[in-house]
């Protein structure tokens, strides 16, 4: 705690004096106006100050102090450091609830975002809750549903906006996190949320403690574990929501003050609450200071959320080294593990025989202009190549994608590892909108090779740093985590200030299996196959590296070679995937998910389940998103994602 | 593709014929076109070749200065065009520009394609546009529907420019609402800032376009241009309407403050000659209006 002594009144003072130093640029001190502001009686340059820069210098404060309480509270309640606003789904519900009011309901909209973008936080959030109630509120299980929950409204927004015709889904995704003010309503509500909200969460910091015992040692304390879990995120949760209504989506917030305030030292959950909720104000204070100063220096304009990522992201993987974050590895009541397939040989042939079964249909049968039906025997030549050319990349792509997440989770040992998580995705989405912006007008060759780089260098970073902090899994994920914020930090900025071209990169984001070449198509083929292979042979050590580097390094296992090597091929893989058919999202979370409840638990099986049920799952997909909304191509991976959710969903349900 | 689609493809195909014969034209059968880009769209359509099939036809309908025929049928996505619905149309021409050039390779699969850059930032995609009219009429030969188009086009707005000519004491700031907090703002180098120039009224904004996918410049951007009149180039959100009303900074604004605030309805920002056409005629009527 000696540390805060000295960095938080300097970082305090170093945020005002960003702030004074923008705000007498716009007006020199002599001239600001007094308290009580009436513009009737003020200069416009008076009015900008005490109704523009002075709001807003209050509700950058107001939004990181909620944002960093909201995430400080969630780690408490789920005992997972990468936990933050966006885990619960709030992000995305209120999204939908904004592209559905829009598109269906225009008239409640008439109020102001707040109340449309609140109901649907609220309902997502109850959804997760809902489903994690089930299980006492597992940390892992209230993980997985939230990013389930959001994945699932995202792809329906998306699907809803682009059936449509309409582009609004760019509006809702990029309208975000710009902090500018016109008055103080903004950050009157935020205050009226705050305040409370810290007093709630100051009286449960000592409750919370105990739980973070554990289950078991809160219940035989007389602890209710349940009412109390609920009380704590129903807090994150509004102020999460209210921040989504207010000013859109600020990222990374949420997960790096509560960091910050464990680096301080913060030992007890009220210094946790009590730190992050501070880390947070000063964080997109001086973020946004910055940002006001640049612009006055002529610089571009920015909006503040787009840019925490790129100060959250290199400062969560400074903090890193020096994080004791570690997934408990205490066992859930009730998460009892998968039972294993009597005959895993058979599963895995009944995969193997769909395969080409779904192949069949899906070339023969489709949506045309006069409705459903079997392909015209005249119109053969025209669509087969068309189609089998989307068919082949579709079920490569996700069996590349599958493998590297099947990969990633038994390297890691969590099962929320996925491609995504790793920030390769994110990587290959900068190069691609790099190549679009850079060049006047880009073919296909340069844009793969954009992607393609933007992969490689986001995974060269990423071995770079998992070699220096000796490759703890958890570390990975949450490097990985900062790198995919980073670009996609970046992304939003350079979309910001952007124009028609981003369509280009929307386009591209949400992934369209037609765009493959044959060439390309083949190639995703091989490199296919090449994975599959290289996963066959690398079998034991995928059986063995889940016991932990010390057990695997005693056994006679290279533990860092054989790491780089799968990181490497796993990043590689979902690089390519994304290349050719967009940074298809989740497959490489569900399929590995679903050839886990099937049964197949031993590496080899797991593998080329995890694979396979990747290929069908993206196959499917690819049909869905030609035919459901025809002639509108629906965006591939949240096709992919409505049809895989539901069934990890059904899942979770089930294991109760 | 559908065995059903076969009849509807023949009736689609006679009512091409009709509609074709009724235009007059230099040589034979008149050519299929099929629009990916709406600017394109809109410049067949203004030479009297009205497209076969477009790229989102349900929001084009609802955007374009010159609607489209009823049967045309709809490609999808502008950036993930249906090659299945694209084939099945059976064009003689694609008609693209190059915000497309990532997909020309797709296009050119199943027809010629005819593209042209016009929207490039920076530079003023007016005079592209209307050199686009020329060069299409030539490409589909029929150079004299192009001339005649441009003719029309050109003497239409001379006469708006002398309607124009009293409200060319102040300088017009061209937005759109993003938010109650945001603006998008039309500057020199887009259609609408183009035909602002044609009608002769200075375009008060020194700075570039800035119209992406956010709206990117914050309200209190508006009073660096304390002279100009504001006008508000389509609808204003439903989500912003409250606020903007009640918004202590936006009635600072000397313009809002002044009355000097003008609305048009929605128009297509990204169009051809006969949006701006369309979007100068409805911004002098306005003025008049106000006047």
């Amino acid at each position: 705690m000696r540390r805060l002594a000295l960095w938080g009144p300097l970082a305090g003072l170093l945020a005002l004096s960003l702030w004074m130093l923008a705000a007498v640029q716009q007006l020199p001190l002599a001239d600001w106006p007094v308290v009580p502001y009436d513009p009737a009686g003020m200069t416009l340059d008076q009015i900008l100050l005490a109704f523009g820069a002075m709001p807003r210098g209050m509700v950058a404060l107001l939004v990181g102090a909620a944002l960093g309480l909201a995430g400080a509270l969630m780690q408490a309640v789920l005992r997972n450091p990468l936990a933050d606003p966006t885990t619960l789904g709030l992000q995305a519900g209120a999204q939908l609830a904004l592209v559905a009011a829009t598109l269906l309901a225009p008239g409640l909209l008439a109020f102001g975002r707040g109340p449309v973008a609140l109901a649907g936080a609220a309902l997502a959030s109850g959804t997760v809750l809902a489903l994690a109630a089930r299980r006492g509120f597992a940390p892992v299980t209230v993980t997985i549903s939230g990013m389930l929950v959001g994945l699932l409204c995202a792809a329906i927004a998306t699907a809803l906006t682009l059936s449509r015709g309409e582009y609004l889904l760019s509006l809702v995704i990029w309208n975000g996190g710009a902090l500018t003010q016109q008055d103080w309503s903004g950050a009157a509500i935020l205050a009226a949320v705050l305040l409370p909200a810290l007093a709630l969460a100051l009286l449960m910091a000592r409750p919370l403690l105990l739980l973070s015992l554990g289950g078991e040692g809160a219940r035989a304390l007389g602890l209710p574990a349940m009412p109390l879990r609920l009380a704590a995120l129903a807090v994150a949760v509004v102020l999460s929501a209210t921040v989504a209504a207010e000013v859109g989506l600020v990222g990374f917030v949420g997960l790096a003050a509560p960091a910050i305030a464990r680096r301080l030292g913060a030992r007890t959950i009220r210094q946790r609450l009590l730190l992050a909720t501070l880390a947070g104000a000063l964080l997109l204070s001086l973020t946004d200071s910055a940002l006001m100063l640049l612009a006055a220096a002529g610089g571009p304009v920015l909006p503040s959320g787009a840019l925490t990522g790129l100060i959250g992201g290199p400062l969560l993987i400074a903090l890193l080294p020096r994080l004791r974050a570690t997934v408990p590895p205490e066992t859930e009541a009730g998460d009892r593990p998968a039972p294993r397939a009597r005959h895993p040989r058979r599963v895995l042939l009944v995969l193997a025989v769909l395969l080409p079964v779904l192949s069949l249909a899906t070339l023969m049968a489709g949506r045309g202009l006069g409705g459903w039906g079997l392909l015209d025997p005249a119109l053969r030549e025209t669509f087969l190549p068309l189609r089998a050319t989307a068919l082949l990349a579709s079920l490569a792509a996700g069996a590349l994608l599958a493998g590297s997440g099947a990969i990633l989770q038994k390297l890691t040992a969590n099962p929320l590892a996925a491609p995504e998580v790793l920030g390769v995705t994110g990587g290959a989405s900068l190069g691609y909108a790099s190549a679009i912006f850079a060049l006047p007008s880009p073919g296909a060759l340069e844009l793969a090779l954009g992607a393609g780089g933007g992969a490689a260098l986001a995974l060269l970073a990423l071995s770079a740093y998992a070699l220096r902090a000796e490759m703890a899994p958890a570390r990975l994920l949450l490097a990985g985590l900062a790198i995919g914020a980073l670009s996609s930090a970046v992304l939003a900025a350079i979309m910001a200030s952007g124009d028609m071209r981003a369509w280009a990169v929307l386009g591209w984001l949400s992934g369209s299996a037609a765009r493959a070449t044959p060439l390309g198509a083949a190639a995703l083929t091989v490199l296919a196959l090449l994975l599959a292979a290289g996963g066959m042979l690398a079998g034991r050590w995928l059986q063995i590296l889940p016991l932990g580097g010390a057990v695997a390094g005693a056994l006679g296992v290279p533990v860092t070679a054989v790491r780089l090597a799968l990181i490497l091929g796993a990043g590689l893989a979902t690089g390519a995937a994304s290349v050719l058919v967009g940074p298809v999202s989740f497959i490489g979370l569900m399929a590995p998910h679903i050839a886990r409840s099937l049964g197949l638990t031993r590496p080899r099986d797991f593998l080329a389940g995890a694979m396979l049920t990747g290929a069908l799952l993206m196959g499917l997909a690819a049909f869905g998103a030609r035919s459901l909304a025809y002639p509108y191509d629906l965006p591939l991976g949240l096709f992919a994602t409505l049809i895989g959710a539901p069934w990890l969903f059904a899942g979770l349900m089930r294991r109760t | 593709m559908v065995r059903r689609g076969i009849t509807r493809r023949r009736l689609l195909a006679a009512g091409g014929c009709t509609l074709a014969a009724s235009v007059v034209l230099g040589a034979g059968r008149a050519p299929r076109l099929a629009a990916i880009d709406w600017a394109m769209y809109e410049t067949a359509q203004a030479l009297g070749h009205a497209p076969v099939a477009a790229a989102e036809l349900i929001r084009l309908r609802r955007e374009t200065a010159l609607p489209p025929a009823p049967g045309t049928v709809d490609l999808g996505l502008r950036g993930a065009p249906n090659l299945e619905a694209l084939s099945l149309v059976a064009p003689d021409l694609v008609l693209s520009s190059n915000y497309y050039g990532f997909i020309e390779a797709q296009l050119e699969r199943i027809a010629p394609v005819f593209s042209r850059d016009l929207f490039i930032p920076g530079e003023a995609p007016l005079p592209r546009v209307e050199a686009a009219l020329t060069a299409l009429a030539d490409r589909i030969g029929d150079p004299a529907a192009g001339q005649g188009a441009l003719d029309t086009y050109l003497s239409a707005l001379q006469d708006l420019a002398t309607r124009a000519r009293p409200f060319t004491d102040r300088p017009v700031c061209l937005v759109q609402i993003g938010d109650a907090r945001h603006v998008q703002v039309f500057g020199v180098d887009s259609l609408f800032g183009g035909a602002l120039s044609r009608l002769g009224l200075a375009n008060a904004w020194p700075e570039g376009t800035r119209f992406g996918f956010n709206a990117p410049v914050p309200i209190e951007r508006l009073a660096d241009v304390p002279d100009a009149r504001i006008v508000i180039a389509g609808e204003i959100p439903l989500a912003a309407r409250r606020d903007i009303a009640r918004g202590a900074l936006w009635n600072a604004l000397p313009a809002v403050a002044g009355g000097r605030v003008i609305q048009l309805p929605n128009g297509n920002p990204f169009g051809g000659a006969p949006s701006a056409q369309r979007f100068a005629a409805r911004l002098v009527a306005a003025l008049e209006a106000a006047a």
